[in-house]
Protein backbone atom coordinates (compact mmCIF):
# COMPACT_ATOMS: atom_id res chain seq x y z
CA UNK A 1 0.00 0.00 0.00
CA UNK A 2 2.85 2.40 0.87
CA UNK A 3 4.58 2.05 -2.17
CA UNK A 4 1.13 2.34 -4.32
CA UNK A 5 0.66 5.71 -2.98
CA UNK A 6 4.05 6.80 -3.08
CA UNK A 7 4.05 5.95 -6.92
CA UNK A 8 0.54 8.37 -6.88
CA UNK A 9 2.44 11.09 -5.01
CA UNK A 10 5.42 10.10 -7.68
CA UNK A 11 8.13 9.71 -4.92
CA UNK A 12 9.99 6.10 -4.09
CA UNK A 13 10.42 4.88 -1.15
CA UNK A 14 14.18 2.57 -1.10
CA UNK A 15 13.08 -1.26 0.49
CA UNK A 16 15.86 0.06 3.27
CA UNK A 17 12.62 2.63 4.36
CA UNK A 18 9.54 0.51 4.01
CA UNK A 19 8.90 -0.93 7.16
CA UNK A 20 9.96 2.09 9.31
CA UNK A 21 7.58 3.95 6.89
CA UNK A 22 4.45 1.47 6.79
CA UNK A 23 4.58 1.43 10.75
CA UNK A 24 5.19 5.56 11.10
CA UNK A 25 1.87 5.85 9.03
CA UNK A 26 0.01 2.95 10.43
CA UNK A 27 0.35 4.65 13.95
CA UNK A 28 -0.61 8.10 12.32
CA UNK A 29 -3.96 6.21 10.44
CA UNK A 30 -4.74 4.85 13.83
CA UNK A 31 -4.57 7.79 15.32
CA UNK A 32 -6.63 9.18 13.15
CA UNK A 33 -9.09 6.47 13.35
CA UNK A 34 -10.76 8.54 16.09
CA UNK A 35 -12.64 9.84 13.80
CA UNK A 36 -15.22 7.38 13.00
CA UNK A 37 -16.78 8.00 16.97
CA UNK A 38 -17.45 11.73 15.63
CA UNK A 39 -21.28 11.22 13.73
CA UNK A 40 -20.78 12.16 10.31
CA UNK A 41 -23.27 14.94 8.77
CA UNK A 42 -23.34 16.39 5.37
CA UNK A 43 -21.59 19.69 4.61
CA UNK A 44 -23.90 22.27 4.26
CA UNK A 45 -23.13 26.11 5.32
CA UNK A 46 -26.21 27.83 7.21
CA UNK A 47 -25.97 30.49 5.28
CA UNK A 48 -25.16 30.70 1.29
CA UNK A 49 -21.19 31.47 0.94
CA UNK A 50 -20.19 34.90 -0.51
CA UNK A 51 -19.39 34.98 -3.95
CA UNK A 52 -15.68 34.57 -4.84
CA UNK A 53 -14.11 38.19 -5.54
CA UNK A 54 -13.16 39.29 -8.65
CA UNK A 55 -11.17 41.73 -9.92
CA UNK A 56 -11.22 43.76 -13.12
CA UNK A 57 -10.08 41.14 -15.90
CA UNK A 58 -7.77 43.79 -17.05
CA UNK A 59 -3.66 43.08 -18.24
CA UNK A 60 -1.42 43.34 -15.32
CA UNK A 61 2.69 43.13 -15.86
CA UNK A 62 3.81 39.51 -15.50
CA UNK A 63 6.70 38.06 -15.08
CA UNK A 64 6.42 34.69 -16.06
CA UNK A 65 9.16 34.68 -18.82
CA UNK A 66 11.70 36.69 -16.59
CA UNK A 67 10.80 34.15 -13.52
CA UNK A 68 11.45 30.58 -16.08
CA UNK A 69 14.93 32.33 -16.66
CA UNK A 70 15.78 33.10 -13.48
CA UNK A 71 14.54 29.92 -11.64
CA UNK A 72 14.10 26.43 -13.81
CA UNK A 73 16.83 24.09 -14.18
CA UNK A 74 17.70 23.65 -17.37
CA UNK A 75 16.30 26.59 -20.27
CA UNK A 76 16.86 26.42 -24.18
CA UNK A 77 16.40 29.70 -26.19
CA UNK A 78 14.24 30.72 -23.55
CA UNK A 79 12.11 28.21 -23.10
CA UNK A 80 11.41 25.04 -19.62
CA UNK A 81 13.65 22.28 -21.08
CA UNK A 82 12.45 18.35 -20.14
CA UNK A 83 13.20 15.05 -21.25
CA UNK A 84 11.16 12.93 -23.09
CA UNK A 85 7.52 12.87 -22.25
CA UNK A 86 5.66 10.33 -24.64
CA UNK A 87 5.36 6.72 -23.28
CA UNK A 88 7.26 7.35 -19.89
CA UNK A 89 4.58 8.50 -17.72
CA UNK A 90 2.83 5.22 -16.91
CA UNK A 91 4.21 4.44 -13.46
CA UNK B 1 26.57 57.12 15.15
CA UNK B 2 25.77 54.70 17.87
CA UNK B 3 26.63 51.09 16.34
CA UNK B 4 26.33 49.61 20.30
CA UNK B 5 24.37 46.39 19.53
CA UNK B 6 22.81 46.30 23.11
CA UNK B 7 21.46 49.94 22.58
CA UNK B 8 18.38 48.93 20.16
CA UNK B 9 18.32 45.68 22.41
CA UNK B 10 15.27 46.94 24.72
CA UNK B 11 13.60 49.27 22.08
CA UNK B 12 10.90 47.36 20.23
CA UNK B 13 8.90 47.74 16.78
CA UNK B 14 6.60 50.91 17.89
CA UNK B 15 9.82 52.85 19.68
CA UNK B 16 12.00 52.49 16.85
CA UNK B 17 9.66 53.42 14.44
CA UNK B 18 8.97 56.80 16.79
CA UNK B 19 12.84 57.11 16.85
CA UNK B 20 13.09 57.22 13.21
CA UNK B 21 10.29 59.40 12.40
CA UNK B 22 11.40 61.96 15.06
CA UNK B 23 14.99 62.16 13.56
CA UNK B 24 16.40 60.75 16.40
CA UNK B 25 18.07 58.16 14.61
CA UNK B 26 18.82 56.64 11.38
CA UNK B 27 17.18 53.47 9.80
CA UNK B 28 20.82 52.51 8.83
CA UNK B 29 21.86 53.10 12.67
CA UNK B 30 19.42 50.67 13.48
CA UNK B 31 20.55 48.30 10.92
CA UNK B 32 23.83 48.07 12.01
CA UNK B 33 22.93 47.37 15.90
CA UNK B 34 20.76 44.50 14.45
CA UNK B 35 23.32 43.19 12.25
CA UNK B 36 25.77 43.33 15.09
CA UNK B 37 23.73 41.28 17.34
CA UNK B 38 22.85 38.78 14.83
CA UNK B 39 26.41 38.67 14.05
CA UNK B 40 27.54 37.88 17.57
CA UNK B 41 24.75 35.73 18.75
CA UNK B 42 23.60 33.80 16.05
CA UNK B 43 26.08 31.71 15.74
CA UNK B 44 24.18 30.12 19.32
CA UNK B 45 20.93 30.31 18.38
CA UNK B 46 20.81 29.50 14.65
CA UNK B 47 18.03 31.34 13.39
CA UNK B 48 18.95 32.86 10.09
CA UNK B 49 19.38 30.77 7.24
CA UNK B 50 20.83 34.04 5.17
CA UNK B 51 20.96 37.48 6.41
CA UNK B 52 20.66 39.92 3.06
CA UNK B 53 22.97 42.54 4.77
CA UNK B 54 23.72 44.48 0.89
CA UNK B 55 19.79 44.47 0.38
CA UNK B 56 18.97 45.69 4.08
CA UNK B 57 21.32 48.40 3.68
CA UNK B 58 20.06 50.02 0.68
CA UNK B 59 16.42 49.61 2.36
CA UNK B 60 17.52 51.44 5.38
CA UNK B 61 19.18 54.26 2.84
CA UNK B 62 15.90 54.50 1.59
CA UNK B 63 13.65 54.56 4.74
CA UNK B 64 16.20 57.56 5.95
CA UNK B 65 15.61 59.44 2.45
CA UNK B 66 11.74 58.97 2.59
CA UNK B 67 11.66 59.82 6.56
CA UNK B 68 14.19 63.28 5.55
CA UNK B 69 11.36 64.32 2.59
CA UNK B 70 8.76 64.19 5.62
CA UNK B 71 7.19 60.39 5.19
CA UNK B 72 5.71 59.39 8.60
CA UNK B 73 5.91 55.32 8.61
CA UNK B 74 4.50 53.14 11.18
CA UNK B 75 7.39 50.69 10.65
CA UNK B 76 10.09 53.28 9.35
CA UNK B 77 13.37 51.72 9.96
CA UNK B 78 12.45 48.78 11.87
CA UNK B 79 14.36 45.63 11.13
CA UNK B 80 11.95 42.49 10.07
CA UNK B 81 12.89 39.30 9.96
CA UNK B 82 11.16 37.23 7.80
CA UNK B 83 10.28 33.36 7.24
CA UNK B 84 11.79 31.04 4.44
CA UNK B 85 8.79 30.76 2.35
CA UNK B 86 7.77 34.75 2.30
CA UNK B 87 8.75 36.29 -1.12
CA UNK B 88 10.94 38.70 -0.88
CA UNK B 89 12.01 40.06 -4.29
CA UNK B 90 15.41 38.96 -5.88
CA UNK B 91 16.09 37.00 -2.60
CA UNK B 92 15.91 33.57 -2.41
CA UNK B 93 12.97 31.58 -0.74
CA UNK B 94 13.50 28.37 0.20
CA UNK B 95 10.77 26.91 2.52
CA UNK B 96 14.44 25.41 4.51
CA UNK B 97 14.00 22.80 1.25
CA UNK B 98 16.36 21.04 -0.79
CA UNK B 99 14.10 21.52 -3.87
CA UNK B 100 13.33 24.80 -4.09
CA UNK B 101 17.14 25.51 -3.10
CA UNK B 102 18.07 28.97 -5.08
CA UNK B 103 14.68 29.91 -5.77
CA UNK B 104 14.05 33.59 -6.63
CA UNK B 105 10.45 35.15 -6.31
CA UNK B 106 10.32 37.99 -9.35
CA UNK B 107 7.96 39.85 -6.81
CA UNK B 108 7.36 40.69 -3.14
CA UNK B 109 4.23 38.76 -1.52
CA UNK B 110 1.99 40.73 -0.72
CA UNK B 111 2.64 41.65 2.66
CA UNK B 112 6.14 41.89 2.33
CA UNK B 113 5.20 44.77 0.01
CA UNK B 114 2.99 46.59 2.53
CA UNK B 115 5.91 46.23 5.22
CA UNK B 116 8.27 47.68 2.77
CA UNK B 117 5.70 50.50 2.19
CA UNK B 118 5.17 51.28 6.25
CA UNK B 119 9.10 51.06 6.20
CA UNK B 120 9.90 48.03 6.83
CA UNK B 121 13.59 46.46 6.63
CA UNK B 122 14.54 43.19 5.98
CA UNK B 123 17.17 42.31 7.52
CA UNK B 124 17.09 38.04 6.41
CA UNK B 125 15.15 35.25 5.97
CA UNK B 126 14.52 32.68 9.28
CA UNK B 127 14.78 28.71 9.65
CA UNK B 128 11.70 26.82 9.46
CA UNK B 129 10.41 22.96 9.64
CA UNK B 130 10.75 22.10 5.74
CA UNK B 131 7.39 23.58 3.87
CA UNK B 132 6.38 24.38 7.53
CA UNK B 133 5.82 20.88 8.18
CA UNK B 134 6.70 20.50 12.27
CA UNK B 135 6.62 21.74 15.64
CA UNK B 136 10.38 21.93 16.39
CA UNK B 137 12.12 23.97 13.50
CA UNK B 138 14.22 20.12 13.16
CA UNK B 139 12.40 19.59 9.81
CA UNK B 140 14.87 22.31 8.34
CA UNK B 141 16.98 20.84 5.37
CA UNK B 142 19.54 23.80 6.21
CA UNK B 143 20.12 23.95 9.81
CA UNK B 144 19.29 23.49 13.35
CA UNK B 145 17.71 26.47 15.33
CA UNK B 146 18.14 26.48 19.17
CA UNK B 147 15.62 27.77 22.65
CA UNK B 148 17.20 31.06 23.30
CA UNK B 149 16.15 30.20 26.52
CA UNK B 150 18.08 26.64 26.79
CA UNK B 151 20.33 26.23 23.82
CA UNK B 152 19.58 22.29 24.17
CA UNK B 153 15.71 23.01 23.44
CA UNK B 154 13.80 23.32 20.14
CA UNK B 155 12.66 26.72 19.78
CA UNK B 156 9.09 25.53 18.55
CA UNK B 157 8.10 25.22 15.36
CA UNK B 158 7.36 25.65 12.20
CA UNK B 159 8.11 29.67 12.71
CA UNK B 160 11.06 28.71 14.98
CA UNK B 161 13.91 31.20 13.23
CA UNK B 162 11.31 33.89 13.30
CA UNK B 163 10.56 33.04 17.35
CA UNK B 164 13.91 32.30 18.04
CA UNK B 165 14.93 36.26 16.50
CA UNK B 166 12.38 37.81 18.17
CA UNK B 167 13.70 36.34 21.50
CA UNK B 168 17.21 36.87 21.24
CA UNK B 169 16.49 40.18 20.87
CA UNK B 170 17.84 40.22 16.96
CA UNK B 171 15.47 42.08 15.28
CA UNK B 172 12.06 43.95 17.10
CA UNK B 173 9.36 41.80 14.53
CA UNK B 174 9.53 38.43 12.82
CA UNK B 175 7.15 37.13 10.17
CA UNK B 176 5.99 34.15 10.54
CA UNK B 177 2.75 31.64 8.79
CA UNK B 178 0.75 29.45 11.48
CA UNK B 179 -1.41 26.60 9.15
CA UNK B 180 -1.66 25.01 12.76
CA UNK B 181 -0.18 27.19 15.33
CA UNK B 182 3.40 27.49 14.18
CA UNK B 183 2.88 31.17 14.68
CA UNK B 184 1.62 30.12 18.56
CA UNK B 185 3.45 27.31 19.44
CA UNK B 186 7.44 28.57 18.74
CA UNK B 187 6.06 32.06 20.16
CA UNK B 188 5.09 29.87 23.52
CA UNK B 189 8.32 28.03 23.36
CA UNK B 190 10.47 31.44 22.92
CA UNK B 191 8.42 33.78 25.20
CA UNK B 192 7.32 36.33 22.67
CA UNK B 193 3.97 37.48 21.59
CA UNK B 194 2.52 35.78 18.25
CA UNK B 195 -0.09 36.51 16.39
CA UNK B 196 -2.60 34.06 13.85
CA UNK B 197 -5.53 36.26 12.22
CA UNK B 198 -8.44 35.34 10.94
CA UNK B 199 -8.54 33.27 8.11
CA UNK B 200 -8.61 36.13 5.05
CA UNK B 201 -7.64 38.91 6.91
CA UNK B 202 -4.13 38.79 5.34
CA UNK B 203 -3.47 37.94 1.68
CA UNK B 204 -1.17 34.73 0.93
CA UNK B 205 -0.05 36.27 -2.32
CA UNK B 206 3.78 34.85 -2.26
CA UNK B 207 3.54 32.78 0.76
CA UNK B 208 4.10 29.35 -0.24
CA UNK B 209 0.99 27.33 -0.09
CA UNK B 210 1.45 24.19 2.47
CA UNK B 211 -2.63 23.88 3.46
CA UNK B 212 -4.77 26.65 1.30
CA UNK B 213 -7.71 26.42 3.46
CA UNK B 214 -5.71 26.89 6.97
CA UNK B 215 -2.40 29.60 6.13
CA UNK B 216 -2.85 32.61 7.32
CA UNK B 217 0.43 35.10 7.85
CA UNK B 218 1.08 36.86 11.05
CA UNK B 219 3.67 38.54 13.34
CA UNK B 220 6.10 37.81 16.20
CA UNK B 221 6.65 40.56 18.80
CA UNK B 222 8.19 41.09 22.29
CA UNK B 223 4.97 42.77 23.14
CA UNK B 224 1.17 42.54 22.04
CA UNK B 225 0.99 46.28 20.92
CA UNK B 226 3.91 45.92 18.38
CA UNK B 227 2.02 42.99 17.18
CA UNK B 228 -0.81 44.99 16.45
CA UNK B 229 0.83 47.45 14.80
CA UNK B 230 2.42 45.00 12.22
CA UNK B 231 -0.69 43.06 12.17
CA UNK B 232 -2.36 46.90 11.09
CA UNK B 233 0.02 47.14 8.19
CA UNK B 234 -0.51 43.95 6.96
CA UNK B 235 -3.84 42.90 7.01
CA UNK B 236 -6.42 43.87 4.35
CA UNK B 237 -7.87 42.48 1.03
CA UNK B 238 -5.88 41.63 -2.31
CA UNK B 239 -7.15 41.30 -5.17
CA UNK B 240 -4.40 39.07 -6.15
CA UNK B 241 -5.75 36.45 -2.97
CA UNK B 242 -9.43 35.87 -3.80
CA UNK B 243 -9.69 33.98 -0.18
CA UNK B 244 -8.66 38.08 1.45
CA UNK B 245 -11.65 39.37 3.46
CA UNK B 246 -12.63 43.12 3.12
CA UNK B 247 -14.22 43.54 6.68
CA UNK B 248 -13.01 46.32 8.71
CA UNK B 249 -9.31 45.74 10.38
CA UNK B 250 -9.89 49.17 12.98
CA UNK B 251 -7.40 49.88 15.44
CA UNK B 252 -5.92 46.94 17.24
CA UNK B 253 -3.06 49.01 18.45
CA UNK B 254 -5.59 51.54 20.31
CA UNK B 255 -7.36 48.63 21.39
CA UNK B 256 -4.82 46.44 23.31
CA UNK B 257 -4.67 49.69 25.91
CA UNK B 258 -8.48 49.25 26.30
CA UNK B 259 -8.48 46.92 29.42
CA UNK B 260 -10.48 43.97 29.59
CA UNK B 261 -12.71 45.48 32.45
CA UNK B 262 -16.80 43.75 31.78
CA UNK B 263 -15.84 41.32 29.75
CA UNK B 264 -16.02 37.81 29.73
CA UNK B 265 -13.38 35.13 29.37
CA UNK B 266 -14.64 31.67 28.99
CA UNK B 267 -11.27 29.14 29.92
CA UNK B 268 -11.64 25.95 27.95
CA UNK B 269 -12.46 23.13 30.83
CA UNK B 270 -11.56 20.34 28.29
CA UNK B 271 -7.59 21.82 28.50
CA UNK B 272 -7.74 20.94 32.42
CA UNK B 273 -7.52 17.18 31.47
CA UNK B 274 -5.59 14.35 33.03
CA UNK B 275 -1.67 14.70 31.41
CA UNK B 276 -1.66 19.02 31.22
CA UNK B 277 1.32 19.29 32.58
CA UNK B 278 1.38 20.39 35.70
CA UNK B 279 3.33 23.93 35.65
CA UNK B 280 1.36 24.49 32.66
CA UNK B 281 -1.96 23.69 34.99
CA UNK B 282 -0.39 26.23 37.30
CA UNK B 283 -0.07 28.94 35.01
CA UNK B 284 -3.16 28.77 33.50
CA UNK B 285 -4.52 29.39 37.04
CA UNK B 286 -2.18 32.66 36.67
CA UNK B 287 -3.72 33.34 34.04
CA UNK B 288 -7.54 33.32 35.33
CA UNK B 289 -6.35 35.49 38.28
CA UNK B 290 -4.94 38.19 35.64
CA UNK B 291 -7.96 38.01 33.96
CA UNK B 292 -10.27 38.47 37.40
CA UNK B 293 -7.89 41.30 38.24
CA UNK B 294 -8.40 43.08 34.77
CA UNK B 295 -12.16 43.32 35.83
CA UNK B 296 -13.06 40.40 33.39
CA UNK B 297 -15.43 37.74 34.21
CA UNK B 298 -13.89 34.45 34.07
CA UNK B 299 -15.89 31.25 33.14
CA UNK B 300 -15.55 27.91 31.58
CA UNK B 301 -16.52 26.78 28.33
CA UNK B 302 -16.69 23.54 26.19
CA UNK B 303 -15.13 22.82 23.05
CA UNK B 304 -16.00 18.87 22.62
CA UNK B 305 -14.42 18.58 19.30
CA UNK B 306 -11.59 19.91 20.11
CA UNK B 307 -10.04 16.50 21.22
CA UNK B 308 -10.02 15.22 17.87
CA UNK B 309 -8.83 18.70 16.38
CA UNK B 310 -5.24 16.88 15.42
CA UNK B 311 -6.64 13.92 13.51
CA UNK B 312 -9.12 16.28 11.83
CA UNK B 313 -5.82 19.04 11.28
CA UNK B 314 -3.94 16.10 9.77
CA UNK B 315 -5.93 15.07 7.08
CA UNK B 316 -7.02 18.16 5.86
CA UNK B 317 -3.53 19.70 6.10
CA UNK B 318 -1.92 16.63 4.48
CA UNK B 319 -4.78 16.29 2.13
CA UNK B 320 -4.22 19.82 0.77
CA UNK B 321 -0.60 19.74 1.05
CA UNK B 322 -0.31 16.81 -0.89
CA UNK B 323 -2.00 18.62 -3.46
CA UNK B 324 -0.04 21.89 -3.29
CA UNK B 325 3.39 20.30 -3.41
CA UNK B 326 2.65 18.68 -6.63
CA UNK B 327 4.15 21.54 -8.37
CA UNK B 328 7.18 20.97 -7.22
CA UNK B 329 8.41 18.48 -10.17
CA UNK B 330 12.14 19.42 -10.77
CA UNK B 331 10.43 21.55 -14.05
CA UNK B 332 10.08 25.04 -13.56
CA UNK B 333 12.20 25.53 -10.00
CA UNK B 334 14.82 24.05 -7.79
CA UNK B 335 17.17 21.37 -8.21
CA UNK B 336 17.10 19.15 -10.76
CA UNK B 337 17.73 15.42 -10.73
CA UNK B 338 19.41 13.48 -13.90
CA UNK B 339 16.72 11.15 -15.52
CA UNK B 340 16.23 9.98 -18.94
CA UNK B 341 12.26 10.12 -19.11
CA UNK B 342 9.69 12.88 -17.62
CA UNK B 343 8.41 10.59 -14.83
CA UNK B 344 11.82 9.63 -13.48
CA UNK B 345 12.41 13.65 -13.13
CA UNK B 346 9.40 13.79 -11.23
CA UNK B 347 10.17 11.02 -9.26
CA UNK B 348 13.54 11.36 -8.31
CA UNK B 349 13.70 14.94 -7.96
CA UNK B 350 11.10 14.59 -5.44
CA UNK B 351 12.49 11.70 -3.87
CA UNK B 352 15.99 13.48 -3.38
CA UNK B 353 14.52 16.90 -2.83
CA UNK B 354 11.65 16.51 -0.28
CA UNK B 355 12.97 15.70 3.52
CA UNK B 356 11.19 12.82 5.52
CA UNK B 357 8.26 14.84 7.29
CA UNK B 358 7.27 16.29 3.86
CA UNK B 359 7.47 12.76 2.26
CA UNK B 360 4.82 11.53 4.97
CA UNK B 361 3.04 14.03 4.78
CA UNK B 362 2.03 13.51 1.40
CA UNK B 363 1.89 10.11 1.33
CA UNK B 364 -0.51 10.47 4.23
CA UNK B 365 -2.50 13.69 2.36
CA UNK B 366 -2.55 11.38 -1.23
CA UNK B 367 -4.06 8.14 0.99
CA UNK B 368 -6.27 10.43 2.43
CA UNK B 369 -7.64 11.74 -1.15
CA UNK B 370 -7.21 8.17 -2.97
CA UNK B 371 -10.43 6.23 -4.46
CA UNK B 372 -11.80 3.85 -2.04
CA UNK B 373 -10.60 6.14 0.92
CA UNK B 374 -11.81 9.67 0.15
CA UNK B 375 -14.81 9.28 1.92
CA UNK B 376 -13.87 7.71 4.95
CA UNK B 377 -10.89 10.14 5.88
CA UNK B 378 -11.44 13.43 3.92
CA UNK B 379 -14.58 13.42 4.07
CA UNK B 380 -15.42 12.70 7.87
CA UNK B 381 -12.63 14.88 8.56
CA UNK B 382 -14.63 17.86 6.59
CA UNK B 383 -17.79 17.64 8.52
CA UNK B 384 -15.71 17.05 11.79
CA UNK B 385 -14.06 20.07 11.36
CA UNK B 386 -17.69 21.98 10.54
CA UNK B 387 -18.85 20.61 13.70
CA UNK B 388 -15.79 21.91 15.75
CA UNK B 389 -16.19 24.93 13.88
CA UNK B 390 -20.02 24.88 15.29
CA UNK B 391 -18.70 24.13 18.77
CA UNK B 392 -17.00 27.60 18.75
CA UNK B 393 -20.41 29.43 17.48
CA UNK B 394 -21.70 27.92 20.84
CA UNK B 395 -18.81 29.18 22.68
CA UNK B 396 -18.84 32.65 21.58
CA UNK B 397 -22.74 33.41 22.33
CA UNK B 398 -21.52 33.46 25.67
CA UNK B 399 -18.21 34.90 26.25
CA UNK B 400 -16.12 37.18 24.47
CA UNK B 401 -12.80 34.85 24.13
CA UNK B 402 -11.66 31.52 24.70
CA UNK B 403 -8.93 30.71 27.13
CA UNK B 404 -6.15 27.39 26.85
CA UNK B 405 -2.47 27.10 27.51
CA UNK B 406 -0.46 27.45 23.76
CA UNK B 407 1.74 24.85 24.46
CA UNK B 408 0.82 21.08 26.43
CA UNK B 409 4.28 21.56 27.81
CA UNK B 410 7.69 23.92 28.05
CA UNK B 411 10.04 23.65 24.72
CA UNK B 412 11.40 19.99 24.88
CA UNK B 413 14.70 19.16 24.14
CA UNK B 414 16.40 18.89 20.52
CA UNK B 415 16.33 15.30 19.08
CA UNK B 416 13.39 14.20 21.86
CA UNK B 417 10.62 13.58 19.12
CA UNK B 418 12.33 13.52 16.25
CA UNK B 419 11.73 9.67 15.81
CA UNK B 420 8.28 9.72 17.07
CA UNK B 421 6.21 11.94 14.07
CA UNK B 422 2.71 11.47 16.34
CA UNK B 423 4.22 12.77 19.38
CA UNK B 424 5.67 15.69 17.59
CA UNK B 425 1.98 16.11 16.34
CA UNK B 426 0.31 16.23 19.49
CA UNK B 427 2.49 19.49 20.65
CA UNK B 428 -0.16 21.32 18.28
CA UNK B 429 -3.01 20.04 20.32
CA UNK B 430 -4.05 24.00 21.46
CA UNK B 431 -3.38 25.57 18.34
CA UNK B 432 -4.82 23.32 15.59
CA UNK B 433 -8.86 24.04 16.71
CA UNK B 434 -8.69 27.95 16.14
CA UNK B 435 -6.66 26.99 12.71
CA UNK B 436 -9.58 24.54 11.36
CA UNK B 437 -12.02 27.47 12.72
CA UNK B 438 -10.45 29.93 10.87
CA UNK B 439 -10.15 32.11 14.08
CA UNK B 440 -7.60 34.38 15.12
CA UNK B 441 -5.61 33.58 18.39
CA UNK B 442 -2.21 34.82 19.83
CA UNK B 443 0.15 34.07 22.32
CA UNK B 444 0.88 35.66 25.24
CA UNK B 445 4.00 34.69 27.22
CA UNK B 446 2.77 34.00 30.55
CA UNK B 447 5.89 33.12 33.01
CA UNK B 448 8.83 30.71 33.07
CA UNK B 449 8.76 27.40 34.52
CA UNK B 450 10.97 26.48 37.41
CA UNK B 451 13.04 25.23 34.62
CA UNK B 452 13.30 29.07 33.27
CA UNK B 453 11.54 28.32 30.35
CA UNK B 454 8.92 30.33 28.82
CA UNK B 455 5.60 29.50 29.28
CA UNK B 456 2.15 30.67 26.93
CA UNK B 457 -1.31 31.45 27.38
CA UNK B 458 -3.27 31.32 23.86
CA UNK B 459 -6.39 33.45 23.39
CA UNK B 460 -8.86 32.76 20.91
CA UNK B 461 -11.47 35.34 19.36
CA UNK B 462 -14.68 34.99 17.23
CA UNK B 463 -13.98 35.80 13.13
CA UNK B 464 -12.84 39.10 12.85
CA UNK B 465 -13.01 40.16 16.03
CA UNK B 466 -9.05 41.06 16.16
CA UNK B 467 -9.97 44.07 18.35
CA UNK B 468 -11.56 42.15 21.33
CA UNK B 469 -8.59 39.89 20.61
CA UNK B 470 -5.93 42.58 21.41
CA UNK B 471 -8.15 44.26 24.20
CA UNK B 472 -7.86 40.68 26.10
CA UNK B 473 -4.28 40.30 25.30
CA UNK B 474 -3.13 43.57 26.44
CA UNK B 475 -4.70 42.79 29.34
CA UNK B 476 -3.68 39.90 29.82
CA UNK B 477 0.20 40.83 29.34
CA UNK B 478 -0.09 43.72 31.63
CA UNK B 479 -1.07 41.52 34.55
CA UNK B 480 1.18 39.00 33.73
CA UNK B 481 4.07 41.20 33.35
CA UNK B 482 6.50 38.60 31.79
CA UNK B 483 9.91 39.52 32.65
CA UNK B 484 11.92 41.46 30.67
CA UNK B 485 15.19 40.07 31.11
CA UNK B 486 17.40 38.64 27.85
CA UNK B 487 16.68 35.30 27.45
CA UNK B 488 19.16 33.29 30.00
CA UNK B 489 20.72 31.33 26.53
CA UNK B 490 21.97 35.05 25.16
CA UNK B 491 23.21 36.07 28.33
Amino acid sequence: MVRKVAALARLRVPDTDLSAWTDQLGRILSYIGQLESIPERPIAPEAPLPATPVRADEPIPGHGADALETNAPLTVHGYGSVPRIVGSLTP
Amino acid sequence: MNNNPAEGEARGVRETAADVNGGRRRAVEVLEEALARVESGDRRVGAFIEVTTGPAREEAATVDARVAAGEKLPLAGVPIAVKDNLWVAGRQTTCASRILRGFRPSEDATAVARLRRAGAVFVGRTNMDEFAMGSSTENSSVLKTANPWDLSRIPGGSSGGSAAAVSARFVPAAIGSDTGGSIRQPAACCGVVGFKPTYGRVSRFGLVAFASSLDQVGPLTRNVSDAARVYRVIAGQDPRDSTSAGEPVGDPEAAAGTGFAGRTVGFLVDADAEGLDPEVAANLEEARKAFRAAGASVTTVSIPRASAAVAIYYVIASAEASSNLARFDGVRYGPREPASDLLSLYVETRTAGFGAEVKRRILLGTFALSAGYHEAYYGRAMSARQLLSEDFDRAFSRVDVVVCPSIPTPAFRLGEKTEDPLSMYLSDVFTVPASLAGLPAITVPSGLSRGRLPLGIQIVAPRFSEETLFAAAGALERELAFPQELPSGMA
